[in-house]
């Protein structure tokens, strides 16, 4: 069957099961968008407010999905405005496939109206890309972005597509998508289990690996098997029921105090789905004392990168836990178990002294929400203080149900990521915790929302500040606040309102709680909630510091 | 130790290749010493020889960025002997 470009990236949409895209029209994408409209009935296609925000969508649509996120976009400012969402996908692993629009291919490198090379641009954020300068290898291309995206360790794939490559025609051949690879582990589960029987201390370090590859019933099994506490990485929470008595929460940087005391004692490091990133480790060389790493992970260039481990293994999460688990020995350890349960109640104790009962205060708005919520709900944060708050007392019980920018820090991240996981749970009540900053980036897609009748839920954390930029200058920049105090005289509430969402302005537990009580089930609501600037985030574990180095204060 | 390692890599034979391979080198900031392109017997693919210094961690290091990248077919680690 003939068809012409934009009709093959259909049909390749469609046979990879993808049914909801996000994005934005333009010159160079408009026999596409053609097509699309043609094919409404099967690809629901979401116009967002800005490029960034489409990539973004289609970022949260991934992590709550587990499918392929989708995103289009025009050729030039278009295409670079899905820069900064298509690096956020590269640095937390999720399966994103950009389609950008070019010029024609005789227009192409000669500097033409609206022209960049998004391919020389996205080069380094990106597991592959492609431009696609003959429509005979159109269907072949997207068979393979589709496959990079999803094989191995997931991540994004451009997919740059000339005017000309959109209605210049070509046999169709209709292949079956090509099945996704992943590496095959070898490893010797006996050997394993001998280091670990050897443990008496044993620490799991989990991330979002264990996530991307469905394993958080086996971490739950190793876990208890072996009586190790859990901490994580900001990628890996929901993994684990925050409930239970060996889940530790976040590590690293603002990570729990039990979490990274436990993990500075224990003698067996675990690192499951993970890849030591800076901010969950802090200074790497406390990782090399009087303890052994054995460190599992889907990409074999994460493991000795950034710690070298006693012991590596190189596989998907799932297939490694699968052959290791039967032949575990259970273990326990009182002594630790014991240890670990004393550490929890000096945590309860320094948190307890970080916010009154009943006061107006980030931990106890954060905690309200999540009282409001199902643990089905996903959240969604920015990047900031309110993110590392939310991590900390926002129950997130459940994998895919919390998305954050982890690896990039991208604020701006929130909301389009809020309207994707929203789209990709037909449409269900989101939450999005924010900060006045982050919100301020992106805020335009408050439109998206309200004209799809997104139920997202916006708790503006409002302390008038960018709130770690000033933290980080009252530590290390004797209290010189140098423009992060943005003193802005935004009205949100009114702000929601003229965008049509709902809009508030609460001071008190007992007001928002009455707000959260009565949302609306097919609108946004927008919920500004003033914090005090003083408040910072603690624990710290100053940046390359180690657990010596931990301010608790309080 | 800091040593001259050499990389034998066999890549798709495409334009913007070479580009993907040296922006690995690039981004962490390792020199290359020299560097050796040709066709092979197999036209669609081409043959890489990258020539630079470092010690035992950047080597491993840059065999694993190398080969994840898409273009890329074969790695091989050359021994002081090959060479």
């Amino acid at each position: 069957m003939k068809l012409n470009g934009a009709q093959i990236v259909i049909k390749q949409l469609e046979a990879h099961g993808i049914n909801t895209v996000f994005g934005y029209p333009g010159g160079a994408v408009l026999t596409l968008y053609d097509e699309l409209y043609k094919a409404s009935d099967k690809i629901h296609h979401v116009l967002t407010a800005h490029e960034q925000g489409a990539a973004h969508a289609a970022d949260g649509y991934a992590r709550v999905s587990g499918k392929t996120g989708v995103c289009i976009a025009t050729s030039g400012p278009g295409a670079t405005n899905l820069v900064t969402g298509i690096a956020n996908a590269y640095l937390d692993s999720v399966p994103l496939v950009a389609i950008t629009g070019n010029v024609s291919v005789p227009l192409l490198g000669r500097d033409s109206f609206q022209e960049v090379n998004i391919i020389g641009i996205t080069n380094s954020i990106v597991k592959h890309n492609f431009v696609v300068r003959e429509v005979e290898s159109l269907e072949e291309t997207l068979r393979e972005a589709f496959y990079i995206a999803n094989s191995d360790r997931r991540g994004p794939v451009l997919v740059d597509i000339p005017k000309n490559v959109q209605s210049d025609m070509c046999e169709y051949i209709g292949k079956i998508p090509l099945p996704v690879k992943r590496p095959t582990c070898s490893f010797d589960p006996d050997e394993v289990a001998k280091i670990i029987a050897r443990s008496e201390r044993p620490y799991i370090y989990a991330g979002g690996g264990v996530i991307a590859s469905g394993a958080q019933e086996k971490l739950l099994q190793l876990s208890e098997k072996i009586k190790a506490p859990v901490g994580f990485s900001l990628m890996g929470l929901g993994a684990m029921n925050c409930d239970h008595a060996l889940n530790l929460g976040l590590k690293g940087m603002h990570g729990r105090y039990a979490a990274n005391m436990a993990a500075s004692e224990c003698d067996l490091l675990l690192a499951v789905g993970t890849r030591f990133s800076d901010r969950a480790t802090g200074d790497v060389s406390e990782y090399k004392k009087a303890k052994s790493i054995i460190h599992i992970d889907i990409d074999n260039a994460e493991i000795s990168k950034n710690v070298p481990p006693f012991m590596e293994i190189c596989g998907d999460i799932t297939d490694v836990l699968s052959q290791l688990l039967p032949v575990l020995e259970d273990k326990r350890h009182d002594e630790w178990t014991q240890r670990v349960i004393e550490l929890k109640n000096e945590q309860q104790k320094q948190e307890d002294g970080y916010s009154t009962e009943g006061e107006f205060t980030s931990k106890n708005i954060i905690e309200t929400v999540c009282c409001y919520s199902d643990s089905d709900t996903v959240v969604a944060t920015d990047v900031g203080q309110h993110q590392m708050w939310t991590a900390q007392y926002y129950k997130v019980n459940k994998p895919r149900r919390l998305l954050t920018s982890g690896g990039l820090g991208a604020m701006g991240f929130g909301l389009g990521a809020a309207i994707g996981g929203s789209f990709a749970k037909n449409k269900e009540k989101t939450v999005l915790i924010t900060g006045d900053g982050s919100f301020g980036m992106n805020l335009i897609e408050l439109a998206t929302a309200v004209t799809n009748d997104i139920p997202v839920v916006v708790i503006i954390l409002n302390n008038q500040t960018l709130g770690l930029p000033r933290q980080w200058q009252t530590m290390f920049y004797e209290s010189r606040y140098a423009q992060s105090m943005v003193d802005r005289k935004t009205d949100f509430a009114a702000l929601a309102q003229a965008f049509g969402a709902n809009g508030h302005r609460v001071t008190r537990l007992e007001d928002l709680e009455a707000i959260l009580k009565n949302l609306p089930k097919n609108a946004p609501t927008v919920i500004d909630c003033p914090i005090d600037c003083e408040e910072v985030v603690l624990p710290m574990i100053p940046p390359g510091g180690s657990i010596k180095d931990m301010v608790i204060g309080g | 130790m800091d040593e001259r390692f050499t990389i034998e890599l066999l890549v798709a034979n495409k334009y913007g290749v070479l580009n993907r391979v040296t922006a690995l080198y690039a981004k962490r900031g390792y020199n290359i010493d020299s560097l050796y392109v040709h066709a092979t017997e197999d036209a669609s693919v081409s043959r890489m020889i990258i020539t630079s210094h470092g010690d035992e961690y950047i080597r491993t290091q840059m065999v694993r960025q190398i080969s994840k990248l898409y273009d890329v077919k074969k790695v091989y680690m050359m021994s002081q002997v090959d060479i």
